[in-house]
């Protein structure tokens, strides 16, 4: 059976936005690189958070601001990518928020995704700043 | 490919002498002696963690002062994969093997932090060096070990490289042997000696090696999170290590005041059981020694947090490296967010005596631009040359960690700085004259690293 293949949109912040399709049984790393997009990433074991990106978008779901549906709801990473191993790199309120790691994901829904190092930035603030 | 070129009948001898027909030097005052200045750097670079399409590169910087291109970037080892985080790397072999005929210092082990990858590069042409072998993730993560950073070579042509996570980037983490041809032999330790694991050091006429903490790589790759502090996920113990057993005899947990202790130096005399370790979290450096069959370690500097108007916090100091001159005279170091570079009197070793220090770059640096170059962060990793006069340093930390707390260090791209040191009375000087300057790189700026001299330095030579 052909696997069932998904439109991603990786909107890549201060840069192009591109859509890559991206099969439910490879990772939107492997499928970007087959697509000669270049996203950043580093452990590819889900490890590191260098491939973060944020969910903005589930096609289907009535989307809201960037990472709340219609209700105000945080949007549920599940419902779009389903991970090949645990995603250590991200701790619970980052997996709350949206954040999802591309290395281990593969998607089970088109959507948009906020990519680049400026999302990976995200994940941490100087905490004495 | 081994260095070893007379493989037969090359036993080495654990008995000390001083037949000097290996690499590196007979003694630490031979080095001094023998060495002469050093032309040329190799040192690491990296785009991990920015938008260059890039690999990282091993740069050849030219460091004499007759040539033309003084200062510049003369070769660039790309690296055959994206996303490496050059970090640490070491020699094949070093003045450990000094009396192992036939070996030479010739091949740098160079692994990939994030990647878990392990390349190795031929510096037989010491401008021209050429990647050889990779040895890929997948192979390390068989061992259930990631991460890799400091490389020793051993006597006898193994090497060995500290291992900061499992194969999950969780802990434990271990110690990865390769042999002389650069072909993983295993685990070098028996698991379940350590959980986590940064630097090391050994003195082999001691039997004794120490290891330092950093974190899990879950938990330091993404960056750095007080709630990992609090959670107790950081570092703050130093092992002691039956060298010939590889087997943990002591561990001292440092406490409160020796939060992620880093860099672990033993003096260079073989003779020594004297050592430094830099906690950088805590901005204090310890200072290890044997007493009656015992490690202990004792508190000997304290960096003083400092008031900034743009910070929430006192700026904590963050001494993230050190290193002992040659002659064990001075211990080195540098105060990555306030922007210090430091030299410190350790003829008596439990009483460091400040000699000098420089204010450059960093949140506080009294310099903040050298030849109109804006510079971008603090001192980081830092290299001494063997004769103690000049000591160099690079700027950038960890991908994720630059981006806290020194964002515009992506944009610009790390410097290589330098300061003229005068050891006989203790003094440093800024060289203005000299800027290595990553930000012009073809493919972007990119971040700079740990520093190496290609016939042995301040950080990588050990004496049996």
């Amino acid at each position: 059976m052909t696997p069932a293949r998904y439109d991603v949109t990786l909107d890549r912040v201060g840069g192009p936005t591109r859509t890559i399709e991206v099969d439910e049984d490879e990772t939107v790393l492997e499928a970007s690189r087959r697509s000669g997009v270049s996203l950043p990433y580093g452990c590819r074991t889900g490890a590191c958070g260098t491939c973060v990106g944020r969910l903005l978008a589930i096609e289907g779901a009535e989307s809201g601001d960037d990472t709340t549906d219609a209700d105000g709801t945080p949007i549920d990473v599940a419902e779009a990518f389903a991970y090949r191993r645990e995603p250590r790199a991200l701790k619970p309120r980052h997996r709350d928020d949206g954040y999802v790691l591309l290395c281990i994901a593969s998607p089970r829904a088109n959507s948009r995704v906020a990519v680049g190092s400026r999302v990976q930035s995200e994940l941490v603030d100087n905490p004495w700043k | 490919m081994s260095d070893v070129s007379t493989s037969d009948g090359v036993e080495p001898d654990h008995e000390h002498h001083h037949d000097h027909e290996g690499p590196g030097y007979s003694t630490p005052q031979a080095a001094i002696e023998e060495g002469g200045r050093e032309k040329l750097a190799y040192v690491m670079s990296l785009y991990v963690g920015t938008d260059v399409d890039a690999p990282d590169f091993v740069a050849v910087v030219d460091l004499d002062p007759d040539s033309d291109t003084y200062c510049e970037i003369v070769d660039r080892v790309e690296l055959p994969n994206r996303g490496d985080e050059l970090h640490h790397f070491g020699w094949n072999a070093c003045s450990s093997s000094c009396h192992v005929e036939g070996l030479e210092r010739r091949h740098l082990i160079v692994p990939g932090q994030r990647s878990s990858r392990l390349h190795v590069i031929d510096t037989k042409d010491r401008r021209n060096p050429e990647l050889v072998e990779v040895i890929e993730p997948e192979e390390v993560f068989e061992y259930d070990l990631s991460a890799p950073h400091t490389v020793h070579c051993v006597p006898d042509g193994k090497i060995i490289i500290s291992m900061l996570g499992d194969a999950d980037g969780d802990l434990p983490g271990g110690f990865l042997e390769l042999n002389d041809d650069f072909e993983i032999e295993g685990r070098w330790e028996p698991p379940g000696e350590i959980e986590m694991n940064y630097d090391y050091w050994y003195q082999p006429r001691q039997n004794v090696m120490v290891s330092s903490e950093w974190a899990a790589p879950k938990t330091y790759y993404p960056g750095f999170d007080l709630d990992d502090v609090e959670a107790g996920n950081y570092g703050q113990k130093l092992h002691f290590w039956d060298w010939e057993d590889g087997t943990v005899e002591q561990t001292i947990d440092l406490g409160e005041e020796g939060l992620i202790p880093l860099e672990v130096r033993f003096l260079h005399t073989p003779e020594s059981t004297h050592g430094f370790v830099g906690a950088a979290l805590s901005s204090n450096i310890f200072h290890f020694w044997e007493d009656d069959g015992e490690y202990r370690a004792e508190k000997v500097i304290d960096f003083e947090s400092r008031e900034h108007d743009d910070w929430d916090m006192p700026v904590p100091a963050l001494p993230t490296d050190i290193l002992i001159s040659m002659d064990d005279r001075y211990l080195f170091g540098s105060n990555w967010l306030h922007g210090d570079v430091w030299m410190y009197d350790i003829s008596d070793p439990s009483n460091p005596r400040k000699a000098d220090s420089l204010s450059v770059g960093g949140t506080f640096g009294e310099v903040q631009e050298v030849q109109g170059r804006e510079l971008a962060a603090g001192p980081q990793m830092i290299q001494l040359s063997l004769d103690g006069e000049r000591l160099y340093w690079t700027t950038s930390l960890f991908s994720s960690w630059d981006d806290q707390f020194y964002p515009e260090e992506a944009e610009r791209g790390s410097v290589m700085l330098k300061a003229d040191v005068d050891p006989r009375n203790g003094t440093m000087t800024l060289d203005e004259d000299f800027l290595v300057d990553w930000g012009e790189c073809p493919a972007g700026p990119a971040r700079a690293h740990e520093i190496r001299w290609p016939d042995g330095d301040c950080t990588s030579d050990v004496w049996q």
